[in-house]
């Protein structure tokens, strides 16, 4: 995966979620696996929140203005791990 | 199969068929008392072979199996029969029940709420059911405690209980003998006694009630309370149930609303009557 | 005792209606023994049965429904895999049934994944499963030889996050087999269903399940085999079937499947031959607890097995290699 790969939220409705205590729940229909998430899934599934594609680097962006991610050069591979990593659960979608 | 017998314990109903009468005759002494099967309608159908052609006669060893089985699963002497017997019906309710959450804890209820134990064998939650169930609750199940997928009650499935090593002297003590099934020496797991729960427990096997406190006991550590993050919980639930996998989306809800709802604690104790008067004390906290 | 009553209940299943609760504990333990339960369940509907029957039942639609759904996910999971490859991932058996909603998926239990690629990126495909998380079931040498050299298929990758375990094929029936069907054309006649994904057309699917079961198996789990080639028969067409049929090969086995078929799940007006009636004696080979009865047919139909896909001398050092192993048919 580059970081020019660009990802999209799940199709609404194929993930249910829910918050226990200090943890959050997401169970992912297609799939049927619950998945217990952590700092950063959530924020990052926030950043995406509306419906249209976003390249790793946008993601950075928008992830930036609200919190300190430090330079960009550690930064961007880190996320491009995590939404590779989020993309095989089925979290979100790569697009071509 | 040459002989057989269907028993019903709680919800679910098993047809049981055996190569040998032993079995057979060691269930319908224990189970008797049991409220009986409407029909004759098995959910489960489970088998006590022969393992290997010879085996029927040549140093006789048995075969657990049914309509869910283990391939690999070891043979068992014939001396350990009521033993398979159990076993069979465990594996049937482990890898085939659907109409509830099923986790592997043991259960008992007071005053209309129900006290749940998980853990391994060997954490004490079987024990420690038991001996609740000689002292005023009523024993629900000391392996399976079946969760209502939409209620959130806990139903009972009183089976047999399976006394281990140590705990047969402690509890056979107190229990009369028509109760306790045969010893069975050398099992795989020890010393193991089959003991049938008080007639209450089995005459309402079909009572279920709302949960009010789950405990993880740790038998053989100095006595302490630790409460557990709901996140921990519903961790530790999801590997302490076989079917919440199979169940999908509406295990998912729930064991979310059973964690949400029903405080958890860490419980280790040092021996049976202190577990006891913890277990005592904590449920007055909790009213 | 005999799998008859299921075979009756899946081709009638108003006549199951009238079953005393001991006739529906045999038809239950046949149905999950030959996993058929769900099929079955599907059949009956909510159909005038006992409550308790109800119950079972629907506890089998439920399992076949997270089959399928589950089995879909990981075709899309090896798609999203080999996307990058840009080839045509053939969908084969349950997965595919399922993929397209076709009448022998409806409740049918599912299992592995397999698909057919073409035999030229076998290597590739390999190298992309396991970027993306499978890996090797089987480090004994000799399968992991023998797969690669005389089977029809990588030996067997499971994911390691979600344990499912995937069969990629790259023909139909093994290198040492005697019909040699042209997996080729099926991948070049092969309809999509979704995103990159493909299934056999009507007509090969016929010929792929029917060389499954009649030329390869030892027809353990005929029943279920036998019915799927009953429902995919409804969808072929019979002259493009026969033309088909004779350029894989496999025109005397499609004839035989669909005499088969006929007689179990069918009208029964079709003739029989001796050998028919053998296959049949074999495929009904289970009894009311569930247990597979005639040892002896059936250790016949295993020894046939090997012998159909492997060259005599082979087969004695593979039986006999199994053997020392400590291998023995159940």
């Amino acid at each position: 995966m580059t970081v020019d790969q660009r990802y999209c939220r799940e199709r609404e409705g194929n993930i249910l979620s829910r918050t226990l205590g200090d943890i959050g729940l997401l169970y992912h229909r297609p799939s049927g696996q619950t998945h217990i998430v952590i700092s950063p899934v959530p924020e990052i599934l926030e950043a995406m929140e509306d419906d249209s594609p976003v390249s790793v680097g946008d993601l950075l962006q928008r992830l930036s203005r609200r919190f300190d991610l430090g330079p960009q050069e550690t930064a961007l591979p880190k996320i491009a791990a995590h939404l590779a990593d989020m993309a095989a659960l089925g979290l979100i979608r790569a697009v071509a | 199969m040459k002989h057989r017998v269907t028993l019903r314990i709680g919800p679910a109903t098993f047809r049981i068929g055996s190569a040998w009468s032993g079995p057979i005759g060691e269930l319908r002494r224990l189970y008797a008392d049991y409220p009986a099967p409407s029909g004759g309608l098995a959910d489960f159908t489970v088998r006590l072979e022969p393992a290997g052609l010879l085996r029927r006669w040549l140093r006789p060893s048995i075969f657990i199996t049914g309509d869910h089985g283990l391939a690999d699963a070891a043979p068992m002497s014939l001396a350990h029969s009521l033993l398979a017997a159990e076993m069979g019906m465990n594996l049937q309710m482990a890898l085939g029940w659907r109409r509830h959450l099923l986790l592997h804890a043991s259960s008992v209820e007071k005053d209309g709420r129900v006290l749940l134990m998980s853990g391994e064998s060997g954490s004490g939650k079987s024990t420690l059911a038991a001996q609740l169930g000689e002292r005023g609750w009523r024993l629900m199940g000391d392996e399976f405690a079946l969760i209502d997928l939409a209620a959130g009650a806990v139903l009972p499935f009183p089976r047999l209980v399976s006394l281990k090593n140590r705990a047969i002297d402690v509890i056979a003590a107190d229990v009369p003998a028509a109760r306790m099934g045969p010893l069975l020496e050398g099992t795989a797991k020890g010393d193991i006694r089959h003991m049938r729960p008080r007639a209450d427990a089995v005459a309402r096997m079909d009572e279920g009630a709302p949960p009010a406190l789950l405990l993880f006991p740790r038998f053989g550590h100095a006595s302490a309370i630790r409460p557990m993050g709901q996140g921990e919980t519903f961790m530790r639930l999801t590997q302490a149930s076989t079917n919440y996998v199979a169940l999908g989306e509406a295990a998912f809800a729930a064991l979310g609303r059973f964690v949400d709802e029903v405080p958890a604690m860490a419980m280790d104790f040092p021996s049976g009557d202190e577990a006891i008067a913890m277990v005592e004390r904590l449920w007055e906290e909790r009213a | 005792m005999s799998a008859l009553p299921l075979v009756r209940a899946l081709r009638r299943p108003e006549s199951a209606a009238a079953f005393s609760p001991e006739q529906w504990n045999v038809l239950i333990a046949m149905a999950r023994a030959e996993r058929l339960i769900g099929t079955l369940a599907l059949r009956i509907g909510d159909g005038a049965v006992p409550g308790e029957v109800r119950a079972v039942l629907a506890d089998a639609r439920l399992d076949a429904e997270r089959e399928a759904r589950q089995a879909l996910w990981e075709a899309d999971r090896a798609a999203a895999a080999l996307a990058p490859l840009g080839l045509r991932v053939v969908l084969l058996k349950g997965t595919a049934y399922a993929a397209a909603g076709l009448k022998a998926g409806a409740g049918r239990f599912i299992g592995d994944l397999d698909i057919l690629v073409p035999r030229d990126s076998m290597d590739a495909v390999e190298k992309h499963l396991i970027a993306a998380g499978w890996e090797w079931v089987k480090s004994d040498p000799y399968d992991d030889a023998y797969y690669r050299q005389w089977m029809h298929e990588l030996p067997p990758l499971i994911h390691r996050d979600r344990d499912r375990m995937i069969d990629v094929h790259h023909t139909v029936l093994p290198l040492t087999a005697r019909q040699t069907p042209d997996a080729e054309a099926m991948i070049a006649d092969a309809v999509p269903v979704s995103d990159g994904l493909y299934i056999l057309s009507s007509e090969d699917r016929v010929c792929h399940a029917v060389a499954h079961m009649l030329a390869d198996g030892d027809l353990a789990g005929g029943l279920r085999n036998l019915w799927d080639i009953y429902c995919l028969l409804g969808e072929a067409d019979p002259a493009a079937l026969e033309t088909r049929a004779e350029r894989h090969g496999l025109l005397p086995h499609v004839r035989q499947a669909r005499r088969l078929a006929d007689a179990l799940y069918g009208e029964g007006r079709t003739r029989l031959t001796l050998w028919d009636r053998i296959v049949i004696a074999r495929l009904l080979a289970r009894d009311g607890w569930g247990r597979e009865t005639r040892k002896g047919l059936r250790f016949a139909f295993y020894l046939r097995s090997h012998w159909l896909r492997m060259p005599p001398l082979m087969l004695a050092r593979h039986l006999l290699t199994k053997w020392r192993k400590g291998y023995r048919p159940a």
